[in-house]
């Protein structure tokens, strides 16, 4: 399967949730796809389950979904047992794994057939995570999600994806403009006050 | 037995400066703030493995609404290099680094981590700030916390065994 078929069919049922999604391919297909203004790249490799745990701890009221990637969270393993010790009941990590370092020229990772072959649903339940689900088809993808969003987490889905990123337009907002619109968001959506400034001295 | 009054004042500190969330990772002299963090009810508390996680918990929980610190050593500090470049910096995110000042004057160890600490902040363009003791580090806290804000960007406070340490001299 493809990972720009389970984005697509993942955009059709997510409205409510915040999503993060991996310095890779998951960001601009996902950005072509899904919502906008509930939407955050990332730009350090590993980085977005940890910026998805911060966001479901800061947040409980809304659920986080990260799409992250093979390489990524291989960079970043000692998130699961971080997610499973804080036990994020609002936080969904899927992992899309092509088995390469797609953004950096194809490289396999070590989840790849003739690599180390490492099973990251297998990391994920040994790091102390109780849901995990694998997926090898779009239609077993979007059930699993799905239920995911419909029921407690933390959750984690393996989906098996096959190299390949769709032909889509880059990222519209740089980082500084992505910070400042999901935090407009957050204020909006949730009615709370999170950009404060201090009044001047003259006025006070 | 009650905790030390070193960690009991930078706690209060860190409630003065608003903080919402704490991840950390431990150092030797960290220990009493550590565990006074676990058992506080007015703040989450996030036990990290690695450095770098922190900094994308902190980011994740600032853009929540949150206002976040960081509690590692300068050798973490030294772990988060990247995460601090292209998330914190990058994006713009407020958070405070409460950092173990291993091979400062006055430690016996890690005096190559010392040496590099404060050069790698100013290269990083976070700023640095070293108070001479528990009170003082209480009384910064919150200004620190301001200037974070205000800057968009993390603030460092170095913590020496002047601050704060788990065995008396």
């Amino acid at each position: 399967m493809k990972r720009i078929d389970c984005l697509t069919a993942a955009a059709r049922f997510i409205s409510n949730q915040l999503v993060v999604t991996n310095n890779g391919g998951a960001t601009v297909e996902w950005a072509s796809v899904g919502p906008a203004e509930s939407h955050l790249q990332v730009k350090t490799l590993g980085l977005c389950s940890s910026i998805g745990l911060g966001l479901a701890l800061a947040v409980p009221s809304r659920t986080v979904v990260v799409f992250d990637g093979d390489g990524s969270l291989l960079m970043n393993l000692s998130t699961l047992p971080t997610i499973a010790r804080q036990q994020p009941p609002n936080f969904v990590h899927v992992v899309f794994d092509n088995g390469v370092y797609e953004a950096s020229g194809g490289t396999p990772t070590q989840t790849a057939d003739g690599r180390a072959g490492a099973d990251l649903a297998g990391l994920a339940r040994a790091a102390g995570i109780a849901s995990v689900q694998v997926a090898t088809t779009a239609e077993a993808f979007t059930e699993q999600l799905r239920s995911a969003l419909a029921s407690p987490g933390p959750h984690f889905i393996h989906a098996r994806v096959e190299p390949g990123r769709a032909k889509v337009p880059p990222m519209a907002v740089d980082e500084v403009e992505n910070k400042y619109r999901l935090i407009r968001h957050i204020e909006r959506s949730q009615g709370i006050s999170i950009l404060t400034r201090p009044r001047p001295a003259s006025q006070r | 037995m009650d905790a030390p009054a070193d960690a009991q004042l930078i706690l209060r500190g860190i409630h003065e400066a608003g903080i919402t969330h704490v991840a950390s990772l431990p150092d030797i002299n960290l220990v009493d703030l550590i565990d006074l963090l676990e058992q506080d009810d007015g703040l989450v508390h996030v036990e990290l493995n690695r450095e770098e996680e922190g900094v994308g918990i902190a980011t994740g929980v600032y853009l929540g609404g949150g206002m976040p610190a960081l509690l590692i050593q300068n050798a973490g500090l030294l772990n988060a290099c990247n995460a601090l470049t292209t998330t914190a910096l990058a994006f713009e995110i407020p958070m405070l680094l409460l950092v173990w000042y291993a091979g400062h004057i006055g430690d016996n160890a890690f005096m190559r981590l010392g040496e590099v600490t404060e050069p790698v902040l100013a290269a990083l363009g976070i700023r640095a700030f070293i108070p001479a003791d528990a009170e003082a580090a209480r009384v910064l806290l919150p200004k620190a916390a301001t200037l974070s804000r205000m800057s968009a960007r993390p603030v460092a406070i170095l913590l020496t065994k002047s601050v704060i340490r788990r065995f008396a001299a």
